[in-house]
């Protein structure tokens, strides 16, 4: 598979994640926004604001219209919701022969369907449906994808960058509500009983959650749910496998010394997550083992780049120079 | 299909022309939703000069004399929608943003009997076979030139001629593999070529979506008329460039190699990549390796055999040809002159379809072939003779005036519709520069019913079939019928206000 054509598919899933993701927070935030007062609402859009990893969270304007149109809408905001949409079809686009036409019709109806959507028009109505469909809308896609296109290499690229785009949405969202306020980081106050549901919500989790722990709403059962649980689709472990597991079968052709980078980084993160118990994070701090969930995603990134999309481009520049100043 | 409506027809009596056995209904000119329609002199695809449709044409335009109006604008609104979500878009660009546009598209099909269809594929056939050995002449022994049949000044000056494709071996003599020629009616109704494509013809993709949404809104028409069937497309092209390969390897990899996201026809190049099943590869996926071509994949480097190209001569190769081009691959040329990969079409194929050469073409035909042009060619004047010259400027209310090296319909005068400024303006520049122009009578192209505002209006259009030659020629019945929507409007480039229309064939 050309290499350019794995990076558009991997940038492909990863947007489309990272939409679906900001589609959800913002539909459980305005949801849980009407029955709150004034301070706790406020205090839970900075929460939601973090966990989008939003570029400006000390924004002045606290009004949730403002704060819905910038993180939702906005397309001169580069990580806006919308701005995800735009840019997993764009990536479609570069693709498009490789990808199903399926596929491509429905990301394309998709984009055309909200980028005409007029912002006034969405908040004066139920603005939380509309991100509920812009979600499902994304969640078709990935279902699309799942029965339409082959799965072969690209759909192992496509899975990878599902799963590491959404490792780090939920250790970062885990962060803002489970770790303790630094004097450096944002400070929110500790959460509350709801606080900790809109936390599972945000994440898909409640129902399967309840199931796991009955309703019984405990910060530590709720950590060790969205980090251990191996059978919860949005949990941090969950995704690492999927992660390990798509890296397992991208290139078989591809040298063993590029491949061995890469499995060797998937692997390590794995061990990492199987073998820390939740004694041990609470222990030690939960902070520092998200945030190195964080850096070995990172670093698992970086080794899919050198290893299969731009390795011995500086050689290539080199050689090219040479014929040129030759000729 | 004659039976007369007494209601719609009361004239009805006169006896119809020799083509007698067309159809009347609602009458052009006169019956809603016709009766905005022209006929005069012009020659019309659809109507005979007493109003009468041809036969051919019968069963359609009883179809559209019954239709509800609503219901033909609901068929080309779902056509629209079709495309839309398809993203068979072509790109405008604005000063802030970008918008995708759809080509407009009529719905109503352009239909072309059985028997003239195949008199047009002999002919299309016999020119490209003459344009091919006519490139491998003056990039090999330049026969033709030595031989007076066509001025040397005309052709190792033209714009496009490449010198370093002199000598180059060409795999089965094809430096036309792709051709698109545009072809047109005159008054007679007889087809004419208007000029041929032999760089990087595009609009294939819209000929194959067009059918596909045109079947779908006359289904029973469509099946009832029996139309050759132009399906197959992809696969004869894909047969063509495997026939092209170097030989000895064989299974050969094929590529189609765009300019990349942002050419306006994007599309098409990813909708044939997809239809034949092979890469679609930007000048970046591509790495020069000890004289072989490769593709960057994720498993390493991998050759390449043939490379359909789809962006022009200039951007192929920095170290050859523009050496600003960030799109194409250094080296390539390199390896494709040692026979190493194909390139397809090849490079330098632009001196064929010069509009200066254009009017030699007949002459080479007779010269290459012995035979007599099939298709005949639209009367041509060269500027750069002084006599032409002498008349060409004097009539150029007349004529249209076009820039030799140009496509796309621009650096073009078209004297009857300019003013009398612009004639002036335009006349300087071909004083200034004689050799750089043509002329040509202007030819009102034929027009064919359309779909407009509620209404069957006339409207010009013309005819690009598309020519495969690799180990054989082929020829998709039809092609693409551009239309140009504007009233009165003789340009039918889409980049141009034009759209296009289905093509039948009919059995």
């Amino acid at each position: 598979m050309l290499s350019r054509v794995a990076e558009s598919l991997y940038w492909m899933a990863r947007y489309a994640e990272r939409a679906e993701h900001g589609a959800r927070l913002l539909r459980v935030r305005l949801e849980a926004m009407v029955e709150q007062g004034d301070i706790e609402s406020s205090e839970g859009w900075r929460r939601t604001l973090y966990g989008l990893a939003d570029i400006s969270p000390e924004d002045p304007s606290a009004d949730p219209r403002d704060i819905t149109f910038r993180v939702g809408f906005d397309r001169m905001n580069l990580s806006s919701t919308m701005s995800a949409v735009v840019a997993a079809r764009d990536n479609a686009r570069q693709v498009r022969e490789q990808i199903s036409s399926e596929m491509w019709e429905h990301i394309n109806k998709e984009y055309l369907r909200l980028t005409s959507l007029d912002f006034d028009w969405v908040w004066s109505g139920n603005p939380a449906q509309t991100f509920i469909d812009i979600g499902d809308g994304i969640w078709m896609f990935q279902g699309i994808t799942h029965s339409t296109m082959r799965h072969g290499e690209g759909f192992d690229f496509i899975e990878l960058g599902t799963y590491i785009e959404r490792a780090q949405l939920v250790a970062r969202l885990l962060d803002v509500y489970l770790s303790p306020a630094q004097d450096d980081g944002p400070k929110f106050a500790a959460p509350g009983y709801f606080d900790w549901i809109n936390l599972l919500k945000q994440c898909t989790g409640f129902e399967a959650y309840c199931k796991v722990y009955t309703a019984q709403i405990a910060p530590r059962k709720i950590a060790e749910f969205l980090i251990f649980d191996p059978e919860f689709p949005h949990s941090v472990r969950f995704a690492v496998d999927k992660v390990q597991s798509a890296l397992e079968q991208i290139a078989p052709g591809a040298p063993q010394t590029r491949r061995a980078a890469c499995a060797r980084m998937a692997g390590r993160l794995k061990a990492f997550v199987d073998f820390t118990s939740m004694d041990e994070i609470a222990a030690g701090g939960i902070q520092p083992f998200l945030a190195s969930v964080l850096k070995q995603c990172e670093a698992i990134h970086g080794a899919v780049y050198e290893s299969y999309i731009t390795y011995g481009r500086e050689e290539q520049a080199a050689s090219q120079t040479q014929t040129q100043t030759q000729g | 299909m004659s039976t007369e409506d007494p209601v719609l027809s009361p004239e009805a009596i006169e006896p119809p022309d020799d083509e007698a056995a067309g159809g009347r209904f609602a009458r052009p000119g006169i019956d809603e939703p016709f009766d905005a329609y022209v006929l005069d002199q012009t020659y019309d695809e659809c109507f005979q000069a007493n109003r009468w449709s041809r036969p051919h044409y019968a069963p359609l335009h009883e179809l559209l004399s019954s239709l509800p109006v609503e219901e033909i604008q609901r068929r080309q609104l779902s056509c629209e929608q079709s495309f839309l979500h398809q993203g068979i878009t072509f790109t405008v660009y604005g000063k802030d943003s970008s918008t995708e546009k759809i080509i407009p598209t009529d719905l109503l099909p352009r239909i072309i009997t059985g028997k003239e269809w195949d008199e047009v594929e002999r002919g299309l056939k016999q020119r490209i076979a003459a344009l091919n050995l006519f490139l491998a002449d003056i990039y090999g022994p330049g026969r033709a030139v030595k031989d007076g049949i066509i001025p040397a000044e005309l052709v190792y000056g033209a714009k496009h001629f490449r010198k370093e494709m002199v000598g180059v071996e060409v795999p089965r003599g094809a430096y036309v593999s792709v051709c698109g020629t545009d072809l047109i009616r005159d008054e007679a109704g007889k087809f004419v070529v208007l000029e041929d494509n032999l760089r990087v013809p595009s609009g294939v993709s819209y000929m194959l979506a067009n059918r596909e949404v045109v079947r779908r809104a006359f289904p029973a028409l469509f099946r009832s008329s029996r139309v050759r069937p132009i399906e197959r497309y992809p696969q004869l092209l894909l047969e063509t460039l495997r026939s092209l390969a170097p030989p000895g390897r064989e299974n050969p990899r094929i590529v189609l190699m765009t300019p990349g996201v942002f050419n306006s026809a994007y599309y098409e190049h990813t909708f044939l990549a997809r239809q034949m099943g092979i890469e679609l590869v930007e000048g970046r996926d591509l790495v020069v390796q000890d004289g072989m071509v490769c593709m960057r994949t994720t498993s390493g480097l991998e050759r390449v055999d043939v490379i359909y190209r789809r962006i022009d001569d200039d951007f192929i190769d920095p170290l050859v040809f523009r050496a600003d081009s960030v799109l194409g691959v250094p080296g390539l040329f390199g390896c494709y002159a040692k026979g190493n990969v194909v390139i397809a079409n090849a490079m330098g194929n632009g001196v064929a379809d010069d509009k200066a050469v254009y009017a030699y073409v007949p002459a080479l035909i007779k010269y290459y072939l012995g035979e007599d042009a099939i298709l005949g060619n639209v009367e041509t004047y060269l500027c750069r003779e002084p006599k032409q010259l002498e008349y060409v400027l004097a009539n150029l209310d007349k004529l249209v005036v076009k820039a030799v090296g140009e496509s796309g319909g621009y650096g073009m005068l078209v004297g009857p519709h300019a003013s009398a400024q612009e004639r002036v303006e335009f006349g300087e520049k071909v004083k200034a520069d004689p050799e750089n122009y043509i002329a040509q009578p202007t030819i009102s192209l034929s027009r064919a019913p359309c779909f407009i505002d509620g209404k069957f209006e006339a409207r010009h259009i013309d005819l690009r079939p598309f020519i495969l030659a690799g180990a054989e020629t082929v020829v998709v019945p039809g092609g693409l019928t551009r239309v140009a929507l504007r009233r009165g409007s003789l340009v039918v480039n889409s980049s141009q206000g034009g759209g296009s229309k289905d093509t039948w064939v009919l059995e």
